[in-house]
């Protein structure tokens, strides 16, 4: 009864008379100091919170010192006047459209000093539900209205950081919802704050949060949550090697089905391909593999966790049921510098089954995920099925993969094998062909087919990436030779084809020119090319078809000036299968609607012209009249009009998919488009290479026939280094020359030293020999003498001659001893022998 | 995701005046390399290593908060010490301000932290003092006898240290953790209460890690 009389005359005031709503407000904010009974001030300040709503104004001017006293004093002590303190100065802060100035005026009041802010961190800390949800909201009102004043006072607050845990933990779900809003916006942009909360172990308990609410299938808590965790990593280095450091990498696996240590060559889970999407889970996810790519990207990619996770991306990519816009991200999310192994993982991909509405699904043979990723860029998502619907969507994801392929494929080795796989192999002679090539050589139709010519368009991107600036690819790509390939392949097991497409029609075709030599690749984009220049000739009609047939035209001629440049052989077959007429007839055919074809038409001849180094017909004299009577100016002006082109202008890094004009269709009053639908013209790489080339081309244009090119595209500083790369070349062939020199002198001296060996060898023998013969000589000679010695009547007559000369010495000198006359018959012999002989 | 096991999770904080070597103290300890010229921390920076306990038969892994020692960042400081289970409160040898405010930041963690913190005082820059001319004192200021004494009177373990040459340094994380284990074995920290303490396998959080790899993987 006391409040009520006394709260009576307080309205009814003094006099009896009717009182104004300040005065009333001016009594009841004076009631406010500590100096009145509780219970009154706990009666102002619940009919201050009446009176804000119509009179923030006065109540603002009057009674914010109060309240703020009765905050600090009263709200730890009595819930009920906290509560009503609280909710009166939210009220008195809140912006709304009407009162916005008034709002922040009272948020800087409230904000002048810390005291008040650090009393509503500690007030987090009370027990009480109402006090606790009212000063959530009063602070998130602060904080959206000047957060960085709030932000510098909660890092000086005694327990700021273990209050807010501490709020996170709280079982009530509507606090546990409020507060990760609270903290949503108090760490935002404050990486000091991130690292505190961080270290107030708020991972942990954000991440309990979501598995609380079903992971990622939970709905817009397990999203604020999962945001909550990306705004501590985000831009965080600190907070992500600490982050790394825990569990919670592969409890980010674990949310989306992945088993967190899968072996590179284990299948991943069914439960983790097909899933059941809606909206909301779709934004969970998107967040989760957005985190997950953040701690990749981070981190190059040598920790074991980050090919868990690029193999999680794989596979949610390239096999599973995920949606597209999902798919989209996780190939976006991979790694520049991608270093896994894409042609040793295989996946299982899941197909829709068709008509089932989602429900059911098959499971397609395994492949090498490289084979699904060319598959997925140039058919489309589930092996094309959806291939005739070009959504936004869906060419967004052909042209993340197509990136893809292209970061893999930096390498130049995998490049050259990727090439080499596609030509003839000597061994079987049957070139496999892969669904690649047989995208690239899809013969044009008439009436043209939209899907194949998207097909064909994403392959000459792929293919194009595999030649660029590689001229050991363009060397091998020179040999593959499709003709044998395209006509013979049924096309039912290697790839998906629609039942109704137009490859019995393309075979036609090829037989119809049926020439037994397998015609190069080239030769056959040449063909295809004036086969569709022929038929857009044809179109003017009908616009939306021309439209198609304008960038079959373009995807060729994108291909052949990056296959073309700094390729002279591959130019000399180009211009012998007559490329020269094909370019010439469009540049000077000009319609006004159509700036693209003459602009690329132009930017190859001139490549043509740079590059036209080898003997051969069609020599750079024959060249330079046809660009004369065309006109130099007149070329340069169609390369410019291309790069003025919203078509060309509008591609960028990652975006190269453009929405679908739809004003065309309407005119054309044929069957109008969804609004997502897109299309593609040119890719990132193409408009790359042609804005650092365009300028070589143009002045290349100009020169004289005979001039040497000395800069194929070269800056001062790669001339230098090419001059110079050429000087130690020259040098080494120079030593090179000099020591084969050596080398043949050394031969010949060894030739002679041989043959000088052989004459001594047959010296030697010679020699030998001789000795032989003197030997025989002296052996023959003795035998001679024993012989002569022997021979009876020989002896008879030396023996009678002797005797008789015996007789005669006995006779004449009466010789003594027997000794000394045999020494004298020997001499006497000699004698005789000599008279003898 | 690879098979790390460690029994507890231990949370430190490096801290003490600027310039003294904190950040090169971690480093050294995460790195195993020297920092010849490192910038002022700005705020906070996170490291981690793991380190065995051979007598206990513990794996442990320190999770280590250098401070920035700059005066302006005293306040985000504070907040890390509540949640510390260890603290390393670094000086300078060759420096006695940095001797002399040691004290005002061991006021600051015995204010702000868990009774039962561990806290470690670190001599850093010992290689200073002998790099000259053999003489073992060169540019030293505070002597080893004199920082043991504060140690002991205030109750905190000591050593010193060089971030450069990596004396000491991981003896001093090591002691740290110990004197931690130590306490955790006569129970002085309930499971809850001491938030710089965690054991492996957290109890009271429901994200099961290995859902994912114990599940049947049929994929039919």
């Amino acid at each position: 009864m006391d409040f009520l009389s006394q709260t009576y005359i307080a309205l009814r005031g003094p006099t009896g008379a009717p009182q104004t709503a300040s005065e009333t407000i001016t009594k009841l904010s004076d009631r406010l100091s500590p100096g009145t009974l509780l219970a009154d001030r706990r009666a102002a300040v619940l009919s201050l919170k009446g009176l804000t709503r119509d009179w923030k104004e006065d109540v603002g001017e009057n009674a914010l010192p109060g309240l703020l006293e009765v905050l600090q004093n009263d709200a730890e002590i009595d819930p009920d006047i906290g509560k009503a303190a609280l909710e009166t100065l939210n009220t008195l802060c809140e912006v709304d459209e009407n009162t916005k100035d008034l709002a922040l005026r009272h948020t800087e009041y409230v904000l002048a000093k810390e005291q008040p802010t650090h009393t509503l961190f500690a007030l987090l800390g009370n027990s009480n539900f109402y006090i606790r949800y009212a000063t959530i909201q009063l602070l998130t009102t602060l904080l959206q209205n000047r957060r960085q004043v709030v932000q510098g006072y909660f890092l000086k607050a005694p327990s700021g950081a273990s209050s807010v845990i501490a709020v996170l933990e709280d079982k009530r779900e509507i606090i546990q919802n409020e507060s990760i809003a609270l903290i949503q916006s108090l760490i935002s942009q404050s990486p000091d704050i991130q690292k505190v909360l961080a270290f107030e172990g708020a991972f942990e308990k954000l991440f309990h949060t979501v598995t609380q609410e079903n992971g990622v299938e939970g709905g817009i808590v397990s999203q604020d949550a999962l945001k909550c965790v990306d705004g501590l990593l985000r831009f965080n280095t600190s907070n992500q090697s600490y982050f790394r450091e825990t569990t919670l990498p592969s409890s980010l696996c674990s949310l989306l089905q992945f088993p967190p240590n899968l072996q590179i060559q284990d299948p991943v889970p069914q439960e983790f391909s097909l899933q059941f999407w809606d909206q909301q889970k779709l934004i969970n996810v998107s967040l989760v593999i957005g985190i997950m790519g953040m701690l990749i990207s981070s981190k190059g990619n040598s920790a074991p966790d980050s090919s868990v996770f690029v193999r999680c991306f794989t596979e949610l990519a390239l096999s599973s049921n995920a949606p597209t816009p999902l798919k989209t991200q996780a190939l976006r999310l991979l790694p520049d510098n991608l270093t896994f192994p894409l042609s040793g993982v295989i996946l299982t991909p899941y197909m829709p089954v068709p008509e089932t509405n989602g429900e059911e699904w098959d499971r397609l043979e395994p492949a090498s995920a490289l084979d699904v990723l060319v598959e997925l860029a140039v058919h489309g998502e589930y092996n094309g099925l959806y291939r005739d619907k070009r959504t936004t969507e869906s060419l967004e994801l052909r042209s993340a993969a197509a990136t893809v392929f292209e970061n893999f494929v930096n390498k130049e080795e995998i490049r050259q094998a990727i090439v080499q796989g596609m030509a003839p192999s000597e061994a079987t002679n049957i070139p496999s062909i892969s669904p690649l090539l047989y995208a690239l050589c899809l013969p044009p139709s008439s009436p043209i087919n939209f899907a194949n010519v998207t097909s064909t368009h994403f392959a000459t991107l792929l293919f194009a990436q595999l030649l660029s600036s590689s001229s050991r690819s363009k060397t091998l790509a020179r040999s593959i030779k499709p003709h044998t390939a395209v006509p013979t392949t049924p096309a039912q097991g290697q790839f998906f084809v629609p039942a109704d497409g137009p490859l019995r029609e393309g075979a036609e075709v090829e037989d119809e020119d049926d020439d037994d030599s397998p015609q190069s690749l080239l030769h056959l984009f040449n063909e295809n090319l004036s086969l569709a220049f022929l038929s857009r000739s044809r179109m003017e009609s009908n616009d939306q078809e021309a439209r198609e047939w304008d960038k079959l035209i373009i995807a060729y001629l994108c291909l052949l000036s990056q296959w073309l440049w700094t390729d002279p052989k591959a130019v000399r077959e180009f211009l012998d299968t007559g490329g020269l007429g094909v370019l010439v007839e469009p540049i000077n055919q000009t319609t006004d609607a159509e700036s693209l074809i003459p602009g690329l038409c132009a930017f190859l001849l001139g490549i043509c012209y740079e590059f036209n180094r080898q003997p051969g017909e069609i020599t750079r004299a024959t060249i330079h009249p046809i660009i004369n009577r065309l006109g130099v100016d007149m070329l340069v002006g169609q390369m410019n009009r291309l790069r003025e082109d919203d078509r060309f202008k509008a591609v960028g890094p990652t975006s190269i998919v453009l929405p679908y004009p739809t004003a065309i269709s309407l005119r054309s009053g044929t069957t109008a488009p969804s609004e997502t639908e897109g299309e593609i013209w040119f890719d990132w790489a193409f408009v790359d290479f042609w804005k650092s080339n365009q300028y070589t081309i143009q002045r290349g244009l100009g020169t004289d026939p005979n001039a040497m090119s000395p800069s194929a595209g070269a800056s001062a500083e790669s001339a230098m280094l090419i001059s110079s790369l050429r000087d130690v070349i020259r040098s080494q062939a120079q030593e090179l020359e000099e020591m084969q020199q050596k080398i043949g002198e050394a031969s010949a001296w060894e030739t002679k030293l041989s043959e000088l060996q052989a004459q001594v060898s047959q010296m030697e023998a010679r020699l030998v020999q001789t000795d032989e013969k003197i030997k025989n000589l002296r052996r023959s000679k003795r035998t001679c003498w024993y012989c002569w010695m022997r021979s009876a009547p020989s002896e008879r007559r030396i023996r009678r001659g002797l005797g008789r000369l015996g007789l005669m010495f006995l006779r004449m000198r009466g010789m003594k001893k027997r000794m000394k006359k045999r020494k004298k018959i020997r001499t006497i012999y000699h004698c005789l022998s000599w008279s003898m002989c | 995701m690879s098979g790390i096991t460690w029994h507890y999770v231990l949370k430190f904080i490096i801290t003490g005046d600027a310039a003294v070597g904190k950040s090169s103290l971690l480093v050294r300890l995460t790195d195993q390399r020297f920092l010849t010229n490192p910038d002022p921390t700005l705020g906070v920076e996170f490291g981690s290593k793991l380190i065995e306990i051979p007598e206990e038969g513990k794996i442990v892994k320190l999770q280590c908060w250098d401070t920035a020692g700059t005066e302006s960042f005293r306040s985000i400081t504070r907040s890390y010490y509540r949640g510390a289970a260890g603290c390393l409160l670094v000086y300078d040898v060759t420096s006695r301000a940095s001797f002399t405010n040691a004290r005002s930041w061991l006021a600051d963690v015995r204010e702000h932290a868990d009774p039962h913190l561990t806290c470690i005082l670190v001599g850093n820059k010992v290689d200073l003092c002998e790099a000259e001319d053999g003489t073992s004192n060169g540019r030293r200021e505070v002597s080893t006898a004199e920082g043991e004494l504060w140690a002991k009177e205030d109750d905190l373990l000591f050593v010193e240290a060089s971030a450069k040459s990596g004396v000491n340094v991981e003896i001093a994380f090591e002691q740290a953790s110990r004197d931690i284990l130590d306490k955790i074995k006569r129970g002085v920290f309930d499971d809850d209460r001491s938030p710089g303490v965690k054991l492996s396998k957290p109890a009271n959080s429901n994200l099961n890690i290995d859902q994912g790899s114990t599940r049947p993987t049929c994929c039919s």
